[in-house]
Parts: structure tokens; sequence; C-alpha cells
């Protein structure tokens, strides 16, 4: 144990740069993929035809592509398009989009779970659908979607770890580079899932906190 | 003020509303009665555009009611409604239920509005409720809090959908009479009942639907205790011998 804390000590420092990316990156997809999944949901929840065949239609086809294969796409085929992004970019908006997907489903299940008579009694005082979405609609479902959100915060935490592939270089991309040139394996890789559970501990209080915040009546 | 000509409605091969024709006055207070099924309510929803109609024509004071125009929100604001399940918002307190419409719909200021609303559910007896959540008050309180809710957008009438039909019998007659209140108060009404008595004592005049149409129409008094028609007869004898 002082030995595994010793080694760990020494590969902190390196380590550290990753987990700074690892949070970065899990930030910037969270903000990506929850405005993105609000539109499809929304989009679906509108009831007009045409966009709702368009958020199916997007939603299904990228939760049927593994993200691995999303990012190859986004960071080497978008290139010989003309768009340009930094592996940083390409792993933010690549899980962005594929998170995106799991969030609308968590929106629409939260959006559905509403009672009809809630829209109509909002119809009926005279709000159109904007501001009815805004005082009636989402602020409860928030309390239906917090529990899956935060569920899917977490699983996206760890999923950053998919970015390495493309030279992203966060914590487990970090975690390879040391546990090749030092061959401590048993040290390296325990303490990386160490920080990610550490890591993780934060979001679930978070998701515990929202929840109590909007749960309660 | 509110004019209903010819209005068919179907949902799909069923025809519910095959025929129309009603005219409520200004002040006036218009019970609809009928068995389950008899389009009562789909009429009503007809006139605030809830639901749309298939043919015919709803007029409020001269302005047509479409559901597919901008002005049907407007028309809202103006005939609102109280709903067999209230309906209440439950993530906003009894007075925020009330004020949600003024505010946010009229944009009255913050000020005016609480206070109209405070004066409002003083006046259906509960201001000691104000900040209580719906989920904490009887349905009688919450069927009270959406009469106020409807009356704090100033409305020139208000659609009352089966307002007792979900409350317990004991919790009836407190919203009753928050009704006759307002009837009372020369407010125009339109209600869909199995009140009888409620027909009969505020009720200036009542309809009698039957299978989309409305069979017998009257005062109050006269449909009620003494029929002219037969369907009118039987449905009065299974309401109130039940």
């Amino acid at each position: 144990m002082p030995q595994f804390l010793s080694k760990a000590g020494q590969y902190l420092p390196i380590l550290i740069d990753g987990v700074v990316i690892t949070v970065s990156l899990t930030i910037a997809a969270l903000v990506i993929s929850t405005v993105l999944g609000l539109v499809w949901a929304l989009m679906r929840y509108s009831g007009i035809g045409a966009l709702v065949l368009i958020s199916k239609t997007i939603v299904n086809t990228v939760r049927g592509i593994p993200i691995l294969v999303q990012l190859f796409y986004i960071y080497f085929v978008l290139p010989e398009l003309g768009i340009e992004l930094t592996a940083f970019q390409a792993g933010a908006i690549g899980l962005g989009i594929a998170y995106s997907c799991y969030m609308a489903e968590n929106f629409r299940a939260g959006l559905e779970a509403i009672e009809k008579g809630q829209i109509e009694a909002a119809q009926s005082i005279g709000m159109k659908w904007p501001l009815m979405m805004r005082r009636v609609i989402l602020p409860q479902a928030i309390r239906t979607v917090l529990p899956p959100y935060g569920n899917t915060m977490i699983m996206l935490l760890k999923d950053t770890s998919q970015a390495s592939v493309i030279t992203v270089a966060e914590l487990t991309m970090k975690g390879k580079l040391v546990a090749s040139s030092t061959f401590d394996n048993m040290t390296v890789y325990t303490f990386v899932a160490l920080l990610y559970l550490a890591l993780s501990v934060p979001l679930i209080l978070l998701a515990g906190y929202l929840e109590r915040r909007f749960g309660t009546r | 003020m509110i004019r209903l000509e010819n209005i068919h409605k179907r949902f799909g091969d069923l025809e519910v509303l095959k025929g129309i024709d009603v005219e409520v006055a200004q002040g006036e207070v218009v019970c609809l009665i009928g068995a389950s099924g008899s389009g009562k309510s789909t009429l009503l929803r007809c006139i605030n555009g809830l639901e749309s109609h298939d043919d015919g024509r709803v007029t409020i004071d001269g302005v047509e009611v479409d559901r597919r125009k901008p002005s049907i929100h407007d028309i809202r604001t103006s005939v609102t409604m109280v709903f067999q399940r209230f309906n209440l918002f439950p993530h906003r307190t009894a007075l925020e239920n009330v004020i949600e419409g003024p505010i946010y719909v009229k944009g009255e200021p913050r000020r005016e509005a609480e206070a109209h609303g405070r004066a409002l559910l003083d006046r259906i007896g509960l201001a000691t409720k104000a900040d209580s959540y719906p989920a904490s008050l009887s349905g009688g309180q919450q069927q009270r809090v959406a009469i106020a809710r409807a009356l704090a957008m100033r409305p020139k009438a208000i659609l009352f959908d089966e307002p007792t039909s979900a409350l317990d019998p004991e919790l009836v007659g407190e919203v009753l009479a928050a009704m006759r209140d307002l009837a009372n108060d020369g407010m125009t009404m339109l209600v869909v009942t199995h009140e009888m008595g409620f027909a009969r004592e505020v009720g200036d005049r009542v309809l009698f639907m039957d299978g989309g149409l409305i069979v017998e129409e009257g005062p109050a008094e006269s449909v009620l205790t003494d029929p002219q028609h037969d369907r009118t007869r039987d449905f009065l004898r299974r309401v109130l011998n039940k």
C-alpha cells in the first residue's frame, strides 16, 4: 500500500493533466448533448409531422452507430470534406451528438409523462406553445427526467475514455502512456480506475441534489 | 355573446354533434344536461377551440373561433374554462396558479396580479391557502382555486366542464356555492353538469342534449319540472331517482 501511494504520487502530475481533459470533455459533451437532446425531444413532442420525422430519423440513425465509429468519422472523414477539427473538438462534438440521442429519449419520457389536462389548462388561459413549454410543461418534466439524466451524465463521463482513440489526451490515454513506459500496469490502471470513480462521485451528488431541489412537490 | 351555428363534429365514423345551434347572452347562466356521450363536453370544448368542429360556426362577440388562427389565444383569455379534473399546475402554489395567466399571458404587473389573485382566493374562501400546493388541497379546494384561476383572466364568460363530477359528494356543495356566487355577480356561464338542483336554482336556461342534438331547451324551471319530450323525461327520471 505505501508502495502504491508513492508510485501513484509519481504518476499523479501526468494523470492530472488527463483528468483535466476528461472533465472538460465531459462538460463540453454534456452541454452539447443536453441542448441537442432537448431540441430533438421538443421536435418529437411538437406533433408537427416533418419535425417528428426529422427527429426520429436523427435519433435512430445516431443510436444505431457505435460511438467509436462516429468519432472516427468526425475526426478523419470530415477533414476530407474541408472541416478541420482539433481532437478535443471532434471528441466533444462526437460524444455530444451520440449522447444527444440518449438525452432526447430521457426528455421525451419526461414530456410524455405529463397529463394532457396540463396542456389544456395552459391553453385555456391563452398560453401559446413556447410559454406553455417554459412555464408548465418543462418545469414538470424536469422531475421525471432528473434520475435518468444523472445516470446518463455518469455514462458520459466514462465514455469520454473512447475519445482516446482519436488522440484526445484524456485520463485513459495518459494512463496508457504511463503504463507503457513504466510497465507498472497494476498501479497505473488501479489509480486510473480510482480517479474515474472519484470523478463520478460529484456527479452522483449533483444528481441527488438536483432531484431533491426539483423533485419534491 | 357566445353563438354556435349548425355545429357538426365527427370522431372518425362517429358523429358526436349533429348540427347544434346555441346562443348565450351576456350575464346568462346556461346549463347543459344530458347522458354521458351525448356530446355536451365536446360542444363546450368547441367554444374555446380545445376541440375543432367540422362544420358550422362558433363566434364570441362576433369573432370566429378557429383553433388554427392566432386569434384563438385572445379568445381563450376572454372565455376561460374550468375542468372536471381541475388541472391545476401541481408545481405552483394556489396563488401562483391564479396569477400565472394574468402575469405571463396578459402581462399584468406582478403586484397588481397578486393583489387581484389574493382577493379572488379570499372570495372563494381560500385566502389562507394561497401558499399551499395543489397536492395538499382537497378536491373541492382545488376546484375552487381552478375557478379563481379562470376568473383571474377577467373573462367575459367561463365554461364549466362537469366541475363537480370528480368530487367526493361532501365536497360538491362548496364548489357549487362558489359558482352560485359568480352567477349572482352577473358572470356569463355555460355549465355542463349533472347537478339538477344547481341547474334549477342557478340556471337561467337549460339545454338537454341527446345523441348529438339539443332535444329540448327552455327556462330551467320548466324544462326540469315539466319536460315536453319523452327523452328528457326519461333522462330526468333516471338522474333524479338514482
